[in-house]
Order: C-alpha cells, then structure tokens, then sequence
C-alpha cells in the first residue's frame, strides 16, 4: 500500500503546486490588467477614501460636501439640484464627470500644488485631503436664473464681461444628485436629458443675436455706420433664396441702427453679403466662435461653415444667424462681452480659488484678455445700438427702471415646432457689470420669452 | 524532543500570529491599540492550550505538527472573519469552543481505532441517514440544499457525514482490499475484480452522489467522489480504478452538465466570466479583482476594499466560500502562499502518518481523511481562482461556518489517533528526523 500513499500523495502535492503557479499568475501576471478593468471599481473606491475638497460659491454657499460612511467619503449635495447640470457628480458606481472631474486632481488631492501640504499632513497624522473650490458663482444670481428659467428647457448664462468671471450658468432640465443612483436608469439613457449642461453644451442656431457679431464686424470695417440708409421691400433675393423678416413684416426705408433695433433680416443679409464669406469667416474666428474658451468644463465649439463652402444664399442666411450657425450660450454671452467692454473678451472662468484644507490658497484665477476682435470704438458704437434696441426695438421687455439695459433678441427658427427664443444683454451700459445669454427651446419670440428672463438675472446679478 | 514539547513549542508562534493579526485589524478599526486583541490571543491559547493537554494524555505519540498547522489556520480564519465582520467572529470563535469539545470526545471515543472498523455498516448507514435526513429537511437556499436548522442553530449534515463514509470506506476497503486485487476475470483483456465485493462501495458512493444531485451541492458530491477514488487507489494500488472513476466521472459530468442548468451555469461562467460580469461570473469576477488587488504583499489587514460602499462584503460569501479571496488580497501572494503550505504540511503530516500506520484500516483511515481534507481545500481554493469551475464548500478551518470547523476537528482527532498509534512512533524521536528509514521499515515489514 506504500506506493499507492506515495502516489496519492505526489499527485495532492502537484495539485497545490499547480494552485500556486496559477495563483502567482493571477496575483503578479494578470493583476494590472484586473486592476485596470473598467468593471473594477477598486481604484474609485481608493479615491472615496480621500475627503476630497469642498465647493463653494463665491458668496460662501456649500454647493458640494462630504457625508462620512464607514472609512468613505460620500458627496452631498445641501442645495439640491442647483448647478447640477455641469457641478456633475464623483459616484462610486458611476465615477467622475462635470467638474468634479475637470477639477478632480484639485478636489483630490493630487494637483501638485498640494503634494507638499498633504506630505506635511501625512507627517503631522492627518489624513490625505482634497483642495477646496471657491467658484465665481453668485448663489443669489444661480438662483434667480434657474428659477425663472424654471421647467422650460434652455439655459442661461452670466458673465461679468470685465473679468470673465461666470457669475451664473443654469441649464434646464436639472437632477438632483443626491437620488443619483435611483434614477440613473432613466438619466444615463436620456441624452438631452439633466445630465448635458447646455450652458457650454448646448448648441442652437443664434438666430438674430448673431446680428450682433455681424454689426461689430460691419462697423469695425467701416462698411456701415448706424445711420447708414437701406431700404426694405420685405424679401431679397441673395443668389436664389428668397430672404424674409420675421413675421413677413415690412420695413421701407431706414438706416443700419434700426435695422439693428427692429431686426431686419434683408438689411443683415445685405451687410453680411457685402462683407463677404472670407471677411466674415475672420470675425467669426476673432470672436473665438470655433474655439474652447478654456472653461475647463466640457465646452462644445461653435460652429460656422468655411468661407469656400459658402456661397451668396448661404452667406445671407448666416448673416442673421440660420442655416449652419450653431452656437452655445456661452459663447454668446462672449459676444455680448466683447461689446460691454473696449472690445476685449476675457478669458471665462469658473473657479475664483483653490484653497487646500490647511486653508492656504493654492491658485487664484488672473483675469485675462482671451481675444480682441473689435476695437474700443465700435464696442462702444454697438453698444449704443443694443441699447437702444431695449429701449424701442424688439427688446423693450428686458429694460430695468432706473438701470441702462442693453440687449438683443433672436428668434431662431427651427423646422419642428416653435422657434427657439434667445436675447442677449448686458448692463449698465455706461460700465456693464454683468452680461447674461438666454435660450428657451422652443419657447417662442425672443422679445417676449427670452428677454424678462435677462432682465430677472441681471436684476439678481446688479444686487448682489 | 517530545512530539508533545514541539507541539506545544509550535503552538506559539501560531497563537504569537494570530494575536499579532487581531493587534493590527483592532487597531484600524478602532484608530488606537487596546488590550482587547491579547485578551483575544488568551482565549485562543487556551482552547488550543486545552487540546494540546488532552492530545497529551489521549495520544501522548501523535504527530506533532498536525495541531499547530490546525491552530493557525483557525487562527487567521477567525482574524478575517472579525476583520468583516466582528459579530460572526465572536459566534465562529464558539463553534471553535464546540469543535475543540468535539476534539476530545472523538479522542476518547475512538482511542481504539480497531473498534472503530467493527461499527462500519452502523457508521456509514448514519452517514447516508444524514445526508437523506438533510434532503427531506433543508429548505433550498442559495441554490443548494445544505442546511438543517435545529433550535435555531443552522447545521450542515454533509460536513460529518464526509467523516462517517471515510471511515466505512476505509474499514470496508480494509476487509476486500486483497479481494480487489486479484483479478478473476478478463473484459476486453482487462483484468476486473468480483462486482460482488465493489456493490457496497458503488452503491454508497452512487447514492452518496444522487443526494448531492438532490441537495444541488456539487462541492460536497465531488468531494466524497475523488475520496472514494483515491481511497480505492490506495487500497488496490491499481489505476484500474482511478482510469474507471474517471470515465464514470466524465459521464457524469457530461450527464450533469445537459441536465442542470446551473451546473451548465457553474461551467460557461468558469470557461469565460466575463460574458455576464454583473449576473452569474459577478462573484469569480469580483474575486479576481480581490486577488489582483493583493498583488504580491497585499493591501495590509484590515486595509482591503473587501466591504463596499453600501455595507456590503465585496464578494457575496465572502467570509464562507471566498474567504481565501479576502486573506489574499490583505495578505498577498506571500500570505496565501504561506495558507496554501500549511495545507500542504497537513498534507504531508496526514499521508506520512497513513504511510507509518500499524495496520491498514488505520492506514487507510488516515489516507481518506488527509485526501477529503486535501481535496477540499483543493477544490475551494482553485474554484475562487478559476483555476477549476467554483463549487460552494468550506475551506477547512479558514471559512466561517460551525459544523465545517468542529467536523474538521473530528477528522484532526482521528488523524492524531491514527499517528498516535503507528508502532514506528513508539520509539520517539528516531523515527520523525528520520523519515526514509521510517518507510524503509515498513515496506519490509
């Protein structure tokens, strides 16, 4: 029987052997490939046991906190589904987006700044913490903006044109991030659902509020002047499309600020033809149109067709903001910005501070010039027209008593259903302090749905 | 030395271990070191301190090593029990109590291993009686029915059920082992014993099997079937058996495999986890990550991702079936390593205790009972790797789970009793530093 025990044995020992081996395989071989698999959520999990840092408006509102469970971090959120849309979220399941993920070496920890710090800390027995944010955002502006804003779909932006600084960015529809995991069924697979910030996402034809960059180009070229005279015969023909105004209106005879004011669609065509496709393919670059601001939130470019892909029909329609203009209410209210300042845009922002947990400030934004397209003198050209277009054109809904508005509508027609509603504006016009882009989808007539919604966040913004 | 001195000598640096782990999970869990974990590390002296005197005076001769192999593997078993779940640390660490209880009474009930053999049909009939006593009782959870409940005391019939047939297989070989051997006819040109002398041992093994098809439990079915296997291999010494068990056990795969389909599952998720990561290979899968995550020195006790964010362990079973995933990961390569080689010395110890024993119902008692154990540890561990298709038992003294601790204390009682009375150790030191001449002996005996 000896030889039998033997070979029973060997072959028990050869088992365990071969355990071994595969074992050593699957714990050095395969482990970084388990490590990297998108299914493990082990490295995320690491990452929640970081208190990452907090985010805070710039008037001190905790926008985005820590609840503690266990040797994790969790988020949560005290104000509910403010800002939701592109605060995004840092989720155990489903991971980082929004700023949470833009600014996630800062908000974890492992922006270099604070390696030092968190080496310091980890000397002193503290533990490894995240950077807080303090963001430009103004919790009374955020608020007014998403509130009157309310169930319509559209987003609003503001800025404050001498800094860059984004005062307020709503989108609607929101969500609110503390029942994340209960609906993310519904939110993951809705695509223009709450989780697209269409604040900087979001791209619409502009309709008539591009008027407002094909003015600043036509008056910085000196092909027109405010009291330039056209005349108005309720169509044009430009190379075979027939070029109507809104509502079929007619407009006779008139000079160039009316045509601003009033928003005449043949009179834009006839500017934007006599530029030319190349001359107002140059503006729209140095309007910074097809490029990323830098937000350093995800930021969809706007878009113009190539001057060799235009021709005269094309270039007409583009001239008040249809055919293949698309544009993001951020970049609009970067428009505007250029003409409620010397004809600068300021770089956006979002963050004003870095603060790390020691409560030393590890970054703090610098205000800088982003793009120069149009001198000092047509900004303030234009912004005469924009006022007076609030004071007796399309755009009367957004005036404040006692506070010089000045603004922009645009109807931006669409194929199905209603147009989408947009307006432009900014104030006081002798020394604008906020300029704030608006758009309702399918809302209807600028004039009438987007400007009392301007009017409300610039209201907010001025009495902050 | 005395085999009792080196037992005792290395019993110490196991409970040493054990405490030094529960010093550190403590420590994370509570942010500051307390007395708590050496009050632990007394307890645990103790109820091994209390088997190692009884081994003492029962079994004065027996193997040295077996016992303090034993201690550490209960020892790191509950240290990661407690470090998942404290409550069911304190409840494992009372069925250890019980099992070291159980200890003593098979130590005093079958000192006389002879004895044992005369009760066979008696004991494997209360084997078989369990496991159809588990099939008309045991509600089916978790796919499998394997629990009875007895005054709100869950209890797994299998796990002494494993016991009694090793012993009746082992007492029965014992008696037509020379029987087996000499071949009276010819099929095809091979050699086959009387089927009259191989009907008892097919019709327990056949029913044994049968009520694991009933009881959905595979693990235990494969178990007692490799052990019937090589119990009949070390009896006979002829593959004949081990080339018909394994054509009969592919049949039986194959059969199973068309028939059920979650066995079909435990297959198709073993071949490739990844086609249903969250639904049916969610547990390979997430084991596989544990395992990765140890890499070679682990994450450090108490310092795994093995409970999630929710509460939750990372992988379901965690402190039962994966309970070798979790010391993997917070011990690494290296500790799962140093597990698997304290199965191999009980390996080792089991099958040199069966080569030294005295007379062959005792050598084959020990063979089945170091092969069971082996196989055990064997399938559970390879199944937590994917080496081989997992199947849901205990790994010996580490999971949690009372009848798997205080039976596995059964069956390391029986063992010592075997070595106790091999005539080999009569003579003391000689014969343990000198195993080849040890074997050498017996051969010529």
């Amino acid at each position: 029987m000896q030889g039998s025990i033997r070979n029973t044995f060997l072959f028990f020992l050869l088992l365990f052997l071969l355990l071994l081996v595969w074992l050593t395989y699957i714990q050095v071989w395969a482990a970084p490939g388990l490590n990297r698999n998108p299914r493990n959520t082990r490295a995320l999990e690491q990452q929640m046991r970081i208190e990452r840092g907090e985010i805070v408006t710039a008037d001190g509102l905790p926008l985005v906190v820590n609840r503690r469970e266990g040797p994790y971090y969790l988020r949560d959120y005290p104000q509910g589904s403010l800002a939701s849309p592109w605060l995004g979220y840092a989720h155990p399941r489903y991971g980082l987006a929004g700023l949470e993920a833009a600014y996630n070496p800062e908000l974890s920890g492992e922006a270099d700044a604070s390696v030092l710090d968190n080496f310091v800390g980890t000397v002193l027995g503290r533990e490894k913490s995240g950077a807080d944010l303090v963001l430009t955002i103004d919790s009374a502006v955020q608020r007014a903006a998403e509130t009157t804003l309310g169930d319509r779909v559209g987003a609003v932006v503001a800025l404050d044109p001498a800094t860059g600084a984004v005062l307020a960015m709503a989108s609607s529809p929101r969500y609110d991030p503390r029942l994340l995991s209960q609906a993310w069924e519904r939110l993951s697979t809705d695509e223009g659902g709450p989780l697209l910030n269409r604040g900087t996402r979001g791209l619409y034809p502009p309709g008539s509020v591009f008027k407002i960059l094909v003015a600043a180009s036509a008056l910085e070229e000196r092909s027109i002047t405010p009291e330039s005279g056209f005349k108005d015969e309720g169509s044009w023909n430009a190379g075979g499309f027939v070029v109507r105004n809104y509502g079929d209106e007619t407009f006779g005879q008139h000079d160039a600020l009316t045509a601003f004011t009033k928003s005449i669609n043949t009179t834009f065509a006839k500017i934007g033809v006599g530029l030319g496709a190349t001359t107002l393919n140059a503006y729209v670059d140095a309007f910074g149109w097809r490029e990323d601001p830098g937000l350093r939130l995800q930021t969809e470019a706007s878009q113009f067709p190539d001057a060799d892909e235009m021709d005269v029909a094309h270039l007409a329609q583009a001239s008040f903001g249809q055919g293949e203009v698309l544009a993001t209410p951020m970049h609009m209210a970067l428009v505007a910005g250029a003409v409620a300042t010397d004809g600068s845009i300021m770089r956006p922002f979002l963050v004003q501070r870095v603060v790390a947990s020691s409560g030393v400030t590890l970054s703090e934004a610098r205000p800088s010039v982003w793009k120069h397209p149009v001198s000092a003198e047509t900004a303030l050209t234009l912004r005469g027209m924009m006022r007076e277009a609030v004071v007796s054109g399309t755009g009367t809904a957004a005036a404040i008593s006692g506070v010089q508005v000045a603004g922009k509508t645009g109807t931006a027609e669409v194929a199905d259903g209603l147009p989408h509603a947009w307006f432009v504006g900014f104030a006081p016009v002798e020394a604008p302090q906020v300029v704030v882009a608006a758009v309702v989808e399918h809302g209807g007539t600028g004039g009438k749905v987007a400007a009392p919604i301007v009017r409300t966040v610039i209201q907010a913004a001025l009495n902050r | 030395m005395n085999p009792r001195n080196r037992e005792l000598l290395l019993l110490l640096p196991a409970v040493f271990i054990a405490t030094l782990g529960f010093t550190v999970v403590y420590a994370r869990q509570t942010g500051s070191p307390a007395w708590a974990p050496l009050a632990h590390g007394a307890v645990f002296l103790g109820l091994f301190g209390i088997a190692h005197v009884c081994v003492r005076f029962l079994a004065p001769r027996a193997d040295p090593y077996l016992l303090p192999v034993t201690a550490l593997l209960c020892g790191l078993g509950i240290l990661m029990i407690y470090r998942l779940d404290p409550d069911r640390a304190f409840l494992q660490s009372l069925w250890l109590g019980v099992g070291i209880v159980f200890f003593i009474v098979v130590l005093v009930s079958a000192r006389h291993l002879e004895r044992l053999a005369e009760y066979k049909y008696l004991l494997g009939l209360a084997g078989l009686a369990l496991l159809i006593f588990t099939i008309v009782v045991a509600p089916e959870t978790h796919g499998a029915r394997l629990w009875v409940r007895i005054g709100g005391i869950g209890f797994q019939p299998s796990e002494f059920a494993k016991l009694l047939l090793i012993v009746f297989f082992a007492a029965y070989l014992r008696d037509v082992r020379e029987l087996l051997t000499v071949s009276t006819r010819k099929i095809l040109g091979v050699a086959v014993p009387p089927f009259r002398y191989l009907a008892p041992l097919f019709i327990i093994w056949g029913l044994s099997v049968l009520l694991m098809i009933f009881m959905k439990d595979l693990g235990t079915g494969l178990l007692f079937f490799g052990a019937l296997l090589a119990l009949m291999y070390v009896a006979t010494g002829r593959a004949f058996y081990v080339v018909v068990g394994l054509v009969l056990f592919s049949l039986g795969a194959f059969g199973l495999y068309e028939i059920f389909s979650h066995v079909q599952t435990r297959v198709d998720i073993w071949l490739d986890p990844w086609q249903d990561p969250s639904g049916a290979g969610y547990q390979i899968v997430q084991s596989l990550f544990t395992l990765a995550s140890g890499g070679l020195f682990g994450q450090g006790l108490g310092a795994g991702y093995l409970i999630t964010l929710s509460g939750n362990p990372a992988i379901p079973a965690l402190e039962t079936d994966f309970i070798f995933s979790a010391l993997a990961e917070e011990l690494g390569l290296a500790g799962a390593a140093a597990v698997i080689m304290m199965y191999v010395i009980f390996l080792y110890r089991g099958f040199r205790a069966a080569l030294v024993a005295g007379h062959d119902f005792a050598r084959l008692l020990a063979a089945g009972l170091t092969v069971v154990f082996s196989l055990q540890a064997f399938l559970i561990m390879g199944g937590v790797t994917k080496l081989i298709p997992l199947t849901g038992i205990t790994l010996p003294f580490l999971s949690y789970g009372g009848s798997s601790i205080v039976s596995n204390l059964g069956l390391l009682a029986l063992l010592l009793l075997v070595s106790h009375d091999s005539p080999q150790e009569q003579g003391g030191d000689l014969a343990l530093s000198n195993d080849h001449q040890g074997i050498r002996v017996v051969r010529n005996a």
